[in-house]
């Protein structure tokens, strides 16, 4: 699952480098930064990728989540610093979907 | 009432008047069914001023009738199966004391209704002694809105000849651009091709088949507003979203950013709701409007603005400037919920072309760059299988 959720992060991630000027840098895999410290996107950027993401992870996964939800803005750690981070960050949420409905 | 229509009538008399299921009616036709359909009210004693409840689409008889009960100076309620489910409420609404229901196959059936019709409006329009038509909004958002109109002001205007046309009837019998396609064609001796179902090959069949020289499409081209009726609009060039919109019997003033229309066929007010005119008669729309000279570009209702991390966003100029896009038949856009800005822009889109939603986003961002600002471009875009507008060619918002 891991593995497809990056891709799928990867996917959009090229999709948002065609209009980027700062672009993310794939090529650095997990480590490529979103958004805060060394992050290219800015706030409308990642309100635009998040809401990307998730549909994918919806059609993808056939399972609804909310990325950017105040749990996610309450976290020690931004789940939005870096494509790994993101992806930890949904299969948490995929986790813990699959676990309540059963 | 409708003595400059039968004069029309006379002149044309052995010309087509309607065409329907493949079978022309001429003029000579539709002034003796008028007559024929006096007789049957007479026969129903449905008097002058009494609300009728008219279930129909076009037809031969849908048409006869509704310009018979014009010269009765009855309210004429039209409503069309697209409303099937509010029905009953609109009946009740508008206070109908007769009903007459007229089938598929253009037979007509009566019912007198436990009603009276007292609604104040009501008794203005008779008090005048001029006919009444009852058109719902279908309203993008809350409850329909009945309004009462008084038909000699509509009437006037299609007292000047204009071009004869032959004019398919893709609007509604119960809708503002199906009256006025209707009564527009008939004034002016043209041919009104009805089309039993409004899909595009139906239309484009009938078009080919009846020589259609105009198709009256609603939601594009014309600022129509069933309270005031259909302005004629110009656009600044094909790809612009300043406009410019009035024409004969309508005057625009904008107050307060917000547009007013003055219309010759001004409605009496709403069964239903509150006054939308101002003190001096000026008709209200809600519409946000931007001023260039005389071009105006419309940025919709108040209402309906998105704010996105505190930057306003009007729906419709995202719609107008995604219209422009390739391939894009059909967008509504809305606000949703976002705790990362508040609310984001969400465009739900009909698109025609082979392109996966990662695709068409990016063409989208790159499409609007130089023309919406940064918020303004959706930030979440959804593909729709099903069209964006409603049987009744209003956006769905909700």
């Amino acid at each position: 699952m891991e593995q497809k959720i990056l891709d799928l992060i990867f996917q959009i991630a090229n999709e948002f480098n065609e209009q980027l000027e700062n672009k993310i840098a794939i090529h650095q895999g997990r480590e490529a930064h979103l958004y805060g410290r060394n992050g290219v996107l800015d706030s409308l950027g990642l309100v635009s990728f998040v809401m990307a993401v998730e549909q994918s992870v919806e059609s993808e996964f056939s399972v609804a989540v909310t990325l950017a939800d105040e749990k996610a803005l309450s976290q020690q750690n931004s789940p939005f610093q870096t494509i790994g981070s993101l992806a930890d960050y949904i299969k948490k949420l995929i986790e813990e979907a699959s676990r309540t409905s059963g | 009432m409708i003595e400059f229509l039968l004069k029309v009538f006379d002149e044309n008399k052995n010309d087509d008047a309607i065409i329907w299921r493949d079978q022309p009616f001429a003029y000579s036709w539709l002034t003796e069914r008028i007559s024929a359909w006096q007789i049957a009210l007479d026969k129903e004693q449905v008097q002058a001023g009494s609300v009728v409840i008219l279930e129909a689409d076009f037809s031969p008889n849908a048409i006869a009738l509704f310009l018979a009960l014009i010269e009765r100076n009855c309210v004429i309620v039209p409503l069309t199966k697209s409303i099937a489910a509010k029905k009953a409420d609109f009946m009740e609404i508008a206070e109908g004391e007769v009903r007459i229901a007229i089938d598929d196959e253009d037979a007509a059936a009566f019912e007198k209704l436990p009603r009276q019709a007292t609604h104040p409006l009501y008794a203005i329009l008779r008090g005048r002694r001029h006919p009444g038509l009852i058109l719902f909004s279908s309203g993008s958002t809350g409850k329909s809105k009945a309004a009462l109109h008084d038909l000699t002001g509509i009437l006037e205007k299609f007292k000047v000849c204009r071009n004869r046309q032959r004019a398919i009837t893709f609007l509604l019998y119960d809708h503002i651009g199906g009256v006025n396609t209707m009564l527009y064609t008939l004034s002016n001796g043209g041919c009104i091709i009805t089309v039993q179902e409004r899909t595009p090959e139906k239309v484009l069949e009938a078009a080919q088949k009846y020589h259609a020289t105009l198709l009256p499409t609603s939601p594009k081209q014309t600022y129509g507003l069933s309270e005031v009726g259909i302005l004629r609009s110009k656009s600044k060039s094909s790809d612009s979203l300043w406009v410019k919109i009035g024409g004969e019997g309508f005057e625009t003033r904008i107050v307060d950013g917000i547009l007013h229309i003055k219309a010759q066929s001004a409605m009496l007010g709403y069964l239903n709701a509150p006054s939308p005119f101002s003190e001096d008669g000026w008709f209200i729309t809600g519409d946000e409007v931007q001023v260039d000279g005389d071009y105006y570009r419309i940025l919709g209702r108040r209402s309906e603005l998105i704010n996105v991390g505190g930057e306003k966003v009007y729906p419709a100029e995202v719609e107008s400037t995604l219209l422009l896009m390739e391939g894009v038949d059909d967008v509504v856009v809305t606000g949703e919920t976002n705790q990362l800005s508040g609310q984001i822009v969400v465009a739900k889109i009909n698109l025609s072309t082979a392109e996966n939603l990662m695709q068409f986003r990016q063409r989208m961002r790159q499409f609007c760059k130089d023309k919406l600002a940064k918020y303004k471009i959706p930030q979440k875009v959804i593909l729709l299988d099903q069209p964006a507008y409603s049987q009744r060619f209003k956006k769905m918002r909700l």
